[in-house]
């Protein structure tokens, strides 16, 4: 067992943290962050703004706060919906036989094959621009990874012999498959998942800062950026904290996941890291 | 090797078949009527009515199907509604810039990722180790518009190192050649246009190769550090090699394979990319076009941009692998496939 060193034991507190700031957010927020202000436009930070103020004069910290709540949920949906999908998927290429295995893998390659932000970007233009478009369009070009993975490990585990014995005593199927093989097969999946985090944080939120994802007046962090990048040079602040949110969020699930695929894997924890 | 070349090519043709059913499943979902989107907003019923006959909206999805794998293949990309002009002549404009953005990407990324993921091998748990991983991990995390608006901030606006935004310098003029306004100028021979178009180019390419050099240098690592570990590498050091030599020319050459996959493959990724990095800089390529498409809803013109990239990324993968085939005897004769490659 491989301990946490410093280091990934801050990365697991800031981890939870910006989760637990997401829920308590708008207990914390000392401003409305929809409210606009003119009169209060492209403050720097002070002791009554902390963040500053954007273009509109809305408290950046209150919004950081607030858009916590939209770019988490939406990563942890495109995470949850392509791991169901590719689960499900890779699951049945493993068991369902050569035919179908083929037909999914091919499927499956073609998904790989293909960059998912433009993917994401074309889907997400088809849908209607949004954040609920962007999650969906993401979830579905984000699975074929998952799809792969998942049958690797279902393949590994399917023929051990304790499957054989509960299928000898006559288990069924289906209890086969989601008490005995998945259970055993899926440990792999959330250090997998965990490090995609990160990455998914990043196309969620390049997606609405090209303005495919969440729309104005929301506070996702990429469309804050959106949104002060017009007044870089006058508002530094209301572009540099939401950038500095998502760079230490996707840092601190970034080295979690790290940890955890560590701990995972033997053949990594002498050096090889 | 015939095998395996001749697997990899149908896997690339059942690609390009997906591609084409995304990509005509995007048309179908498009909310609103397909015939006045493609028409044009301006179109009168008459026009309309024309467009539909035209694209054999009338007809069963199937025939629907095959009509746009004909039109595809005659390299009909339907019309902008922004631009008015064929998607594909768009699309071949724009592209130029894009490869050029792309390719001074990937040169940064090589002559960054390489030397900092081998030294970090040769240097193994030790603070030039530490800090190769600090670098990896920010590069990792770091949203590329967001790196490329705190370059433009910082070197750009405030210390005016780089030009802020564009291709060219107004009163620098070069002849469209390649459409790579660097290389333009190199072919018309005019130099101070070749420097401004660098120095133009220098922030974007940056900005774009940040997210993947951290993948580089760590497949760079973890390959030299068993490459390091080898018996070969023991056995050049005791016949009194040079350290160098001894790291560079059999260490390096050999743990470079596995990180050629990952850069054919990166390729496409940054083409990809580009949707991010070039609007902020103000660069005409298929990125930019893509992204005004979509906030057009010009439709066909998103269709078209995924096309294009999709069928780049099929092709580099082709490249990947007969590359890989030129510098991994092996696969010659077992005809085994190659890892999977690593999304950045």
């Amino acid at each position: 067992m491989s301990r946490a060193r410093p280091i990934e034991r801050a990365a697991l507190v800031v981890a939870v943290l910006v989760a637990a700031l997401a829920v308590l957010g708008p207990l914390l927020a000392p401003h409305d962050p929809y409210a606009v202000n003119l009169a209060q436009s492209l403050q720097g930070p002070s002791a009554e703004h902390w963040f500053g103020t954007d273009v509109n004069g809305r408290d950046v910290l209150s919004r950081l706060l607030y858009g916590a709540r939209e770019t988490l949920p939406a990563t942890l949906v495109v995470i949850a919906a392509a791991t169901l999908i590719g689960t499900l998927i890779g699951t049945l290429a493993a068991l369902g036989g050569k035919v179908l295995d083929e037909v999914l893998m091919r499927i499956t390659d073609i998904g790989l094959s293909l960059p998912s932000i433009i993917l994401a970007l074309g889907l997400a233009a088809a849908l209607g621009p949004g954040l609920r478009s962007a999650v969906i369009a993401l979830a579905l070009t984000w699975w074929p990874g998952y799809a792969r993975l998942v049958r690797t490990l279902v393949r590994e585990v399917k023929d051990a012999e304790y499957v054989d014995a509960a299928r000898t005593l006559g288990v069924s199927r289906l209890r086969l498959v989601f008490a005995h093989i998945l259970p055993n097969a899926l440990g792999a999946l959330y250090v997998q998942t965990t490090l995609d985090v990160s990455a998914v944080m990043l196309v969620i939120s390049g997606l609405s800062f090209v303005g495919v994802g969440a729309q104005v007046p929301s506070a996702e962090w990429g469309a804050m950026i959106a949104a002060a990048a017009n007044n870089l040079t006058n508002g530094w602040w209301a572009v540099v904290f939401p950038g500095l949110a998502i760079m230490l969020t996707a840092l601190a699930y970034n080295l979690v996941g790290d940890w955890l695929r560590v701990r995972n894997d033997p053949t990594l924890r002498e050096g090889a890291r | 090797m015939a095998r395996f070349l001749l697997r990899r090519l149908i896997t690339s043709v059942v690609v390009l078949a997906g591609l084409a059913v995304v990509t005509f499943l995007m048309t179908q979902v498009l909310p609103g009527d397909p015939a006045r989107a493609a028409a044009g907003r301006n179109a009168t019923a008459e026009q309309v009515a024309q467009v539909r006959a035209r694209l054999g909206l009338d007809q069963p999805l199937w025939d629907q199907f095959l009509g746009y794998l004909g039109r595809l293949a005659h390299g009909d990309l339907g019309t902008s509604v922004f631009t008015q002009r064929p998607v594909l002549d768009d699309v071949a404009a724009m592209l130029p810039a894009s490869v050029e953005l792309v390719l001074a990407a990937m040169v940064i990324n090589v002559v960054v990722a390489v030397p900092l993921g081998a030294f970090a091998a040769y240097r193994r748990g030790r603070a030039a180790d530490t800090a190769a991983r600090i670098v990896a991990l920010l590069g990792m995390a770091v949203p590329v518009f967001w790196l490329g608006l705190m370059l433009q901030l910082v070197l750009a606006a405030q210390l005016r190192v780089f030009p802020l935004t564009g291709q060219l310098s107004f009163g620098h003029q070069v002849p469209r050649i390649t459409g790579m306004t660097t290389l333009d100028g190199l072919l018309a021979g005019d130099w101070a246009a070749l420097a401004d178009a660098l120095a133009h180019l220098a922030l974007p390419a940056v900005t774009l190769a940040a997210a993947f050099v951290a993948v580089v240098a760590r497949t760079v690592r973890s390959s030299m550090i068993t490459t390091l570990d080898s018996d070969y590498i023991a056995l050049a050091r005791a016949t009194g090699a040079g350290e160098f030599r001894v790291v560079v020319r059999h260490g390096l050459r050999n743990a470079l394979v596995p990180a050629s996959t990952i850069l054919g493959m990166q390729l496409g990724w940054m083409l990809g990319s580009t949707v991010l990095v070039e609007s902020i800089f103000g660069r005409t390529g298929i990125g930019a076009y893509a992204v005004t498409a979509v906030l057009q809803n010009d439709l066909y013109a998103v269709i078209g941009t995924v096309l294009v990239i999709g069928v780049v990324f099929v092709v580099m993968n082709v490249i990947v692998d007969l590359v890989q085939l030129w510098l991994n005897p092996r696969l010659r004769h077992t005809g085994r496939r190659r890892a999977t490659p690593v999304a950045a």
